[in-house]
């Protein structure tokens, strides 16, 4: 601080014009000492002196504020990209910033470097988990695959979280070898179990590979990889998939197919046929399956194999499955009128277990059977074991309204899945599908035929009947009545048919009953 | 520099605090005295202390009063046991220093500068009569 001491003669006036020149130059600590004489001028020095006090004062408050505030606006920029950039719930990068980083790695190799890989991957059965155990859970599940993760990965490496159940990875500055060790070594580390709170979950992961080539584009790459990814899907449970031209190809296609299925629904394109099933204990024609076909313009007459997967894909499996059950049961009205009258007999139904974790499908079911007049006893809806991996609490649901109603519910293609006994243990059942593979070779391979007695037994412990399938001779007919199978379907007694021919065959079927009941 | 000047002297000997025959309680500075936060704390623990429960008017003689700095105005807004507060000064620096204290911070009681004992008083006995 600056003092000045009052001089002989009294120029305190022209100290003070001093003092405030000081001020103004800046130098806030500048004060004067006032005379012993305490007058005006004085009260002048004195009063100055206070005032620049306070502006010291003020000062040195505003600085510490705007050091303050301007620490907090960088905490809160940080923040904001931390949210823009990565996901909350994994902490790894998210769609954007995987997007940079994959727009970084191509422009280095647009500079001479090796080009990225980028791996996409989604977790089997994590929907599974959501259902059974809750998404907290879930979020656990989430967290922990994220940590295998980057725990494989390098530094120069990144890890994504997509959303979802999905995530990526971009490698750089590796081989293709050694960006399918890694794939390997992802496998294997979520191959583990996965110790989630009081759970154990288990969870394998569908992984596509891309090798990015100059000049591609980010998206361009993601979506190849994701290609890559839907083939690997397709296969066993935790497969790893190179993408290849050819599966864009097939993708495209596939989103092809999709345009034209959703004008065959609506533009009547969409066949229904019926495959009559027999009781082996009394030759008589006990129901049919309605299976669904499609008349393309083009391709010709296409099975469901070529275009379900579509259907479910692409949501539009409701309104297919819909328009099937309202054929199918208009039709079993006609022939109940007619030629079946109150005879026993089932139709059974296709249906997708996407279907049953649709709220308002057994309704819809219930609603369709009372506007044709049919009596639930009447249907049968067939699921593929393969397909189910229903411990859901929406299609034990489902189910039950169903079976409360009185419609039976049946396994298709069983002993094709892994879970076999689970299924046939659940107590949804009432019937049990024998797959055309355990029946092929029955009647003339002693070890299909022990294989076959046992699947039978195993279904008769349950209590249920049978139904096999893809029955083509006499002989595989009289094997499986004497291995005590209730039912069965197949060309030896006719091929899948349109309604007029079924109609005759029907016909015809009730005469041979009604004179050998005479 | 005297000892009084520099505030480096005991601080009961800078101030006096007593309560008059009108029940008024009377602070008195040294003259010359450059007054602190330290001291600012020190004169209203005094004041407190000598009205025990009650409130007293104030009379705070700071005639000759050197320098009033920053701290000590901030102290001088707390709230303390005065129900009423009169400044008495002499000289121009005098009163440039109260208005100081009345004008830039807020004082939560009624204050006043004064330079005559008689008007300070009436003041603050005023309050007395309940006016």
């Amino acid at each position: 601080m600056t003092t000045r001491a009052p001089e002989p003669g009294d120029d305190r006036l022209s100290q003070l014009v001093e003092l405030v020149v000081e001020l103004a130059s800046g130098d806030r600590g500048a004060r004067m000492q006032p005379s012993p004489a305490s007058d005006e001028i004085d009260a002048v020095i004195v009063g100055i002196n206070m005032m620049a006090e306070e502006l010291q004062a003020l000062d040195a408050d505003l600085e510490a504020r705007v050091t303050e505030r301007t620490l907090q606006l960088e905490q809160a920029q940080l923040q904001l990209e931390r949210l823009a950039l990565y996901d909350p719930l994994t902490g790894l990068a998210n769609r954007t910033l995987l997007a940079d980083r994959i727009g970084q790695a191509m422009a280095r190799a647009d500079r001479g470097a090796a080009p990225p890989a980028v791996l996409l991957l989604d977790l089997d059965g994590f929907k599974a988990v959501n259902d059974s155990f809750g998404h907290a859970v879930g979020d656990l599940l989430l967290m922990e695959v994220a940590s295998r993760l980057r725990a494989v990965v390098r530094e120069s490496d990144t890890v994504a979280r997509l959303g979802g159940d999905e995530f990526a990875l971009v490698v750089i500055d590796a081989t293709n070898d050694q960006v399918l060790e890694m794939a390997e070594r992802i496998r294997t580390a979520l191959q583990a179990p996965a110790q989630l709170g009081d759970q154990v979950c288990w969870v394998s992961a569908s992984i596509g590979v891309c090798f990015a080539v100059r000049g591609q584009q980010a998206d361009a790459l993601l979506r190849d990889a994701d290609t890559a990814m839907y083939e690997a899907k397709g296969t066993t449970r935790g497969a790893v998939q190179i993408y290849e031209t050819r599966m864009h190809t097939a993708a495209l296609s596939r989103v092809r197919l999709a345009d034209q299925l959703r004008g065959a629904i609506a533009g009547g394109q969409l066949r229904v046929h019926y495959q009559s099933i027999v009781d082996l204990q009394d030759g008589r024609t006990s129901g049919v399956e309605v299976l669904v076909r499609w008349q393309h313009p083009t391709r010709g007459l296409l099975l469901p194999a070529e275009f379900i997967g579509v259907a479910e894909d692409t949501g539009m499996i409701a309104a297919l499955d819909r328009w099937v059950l309202d054929t199918a049961l208009a039709q079993l009205a006609g022939w109940r009128a007619t030629v079946l009258g109150n005879s026993a007999f089932t139709m059974h139904l296709n249906i997708s277990p996407i279907e049953l974790r649709s709220p308002r499908f057994a309704d819809e079911v219930l609603g369709s059977l009372a506007h044709h007049g049919i009596s639930p006893a009447d249907l049968v809806l067939e699921v593929t074991e393969t397909q189910m991996t229903g411990d859901d609490a929406q299609t034990l649901q489902a189910l039950e309204t169903l079976r409360r109603a009185g419609i039976a519910v049946a396994i298709d293609d069983f002993g094709t899945g892994y879970s076999s006994i689970g299924y046939v243990r659940q107590k949804f059942l009432d019937l049990v599908k024998i797959d055309r593979a355990l029946v092929t070779g029955l009647d003339t391979d002693p070890q299909q035929h022990r294989v076959a007695a046992a699947i039978l037994a195993i279904v008769d412990a349950f209590g249920l009947d049978a139904v096999a399938e893809g029955v083509e001779t006499a002989a595989q007919a009289e094997e499986l009545r004497g291995l005590g199978c209730r039912f069965g379907q197949g060309i030896y007694w006719c091929a899948p048919m349109s309604a007029a021919p079924m109609t005759m065959h029907l016909t015809a079927a009730a005469h041979a009953t009604k004179r050998a009941a005479s | 520099m005297s000892d009084a000047v520099s505030g480096m002297a005991e601080p009961d000997q800078l101030l006096d605090v007593a309560v008059d025959d009108l029940g008024i309680v009377r602070l008195t500075w040294v003259r010359g005295l450059r007054i602190t936060e330290e001291l600012a704390n020190h004169a209203m623990t005094l004041v407190d202390r000598v009205n025990g429960s009650h409130e007293r008017p104030l009379l705070v003689d700071m005639t000759g009063t050197a320098a009033l700095t920053r701290p000590a105005r901030v102290t001088f807004t707390r709230r303390c046991s005065a129900s009423r507060i009169a400044l008495l000064g002499q000289s121009p620096v005098d009163r440039v220093i109260a208005n100081f204290a009345l004008g830039v911070s807020s004082v939560p009681v009624p204050t006043r500068f004064f330079t005559s004992e008689p008007s300070a008083v009436a003041w603050l006995r005023h309050d007395d009569t309940g006016a």
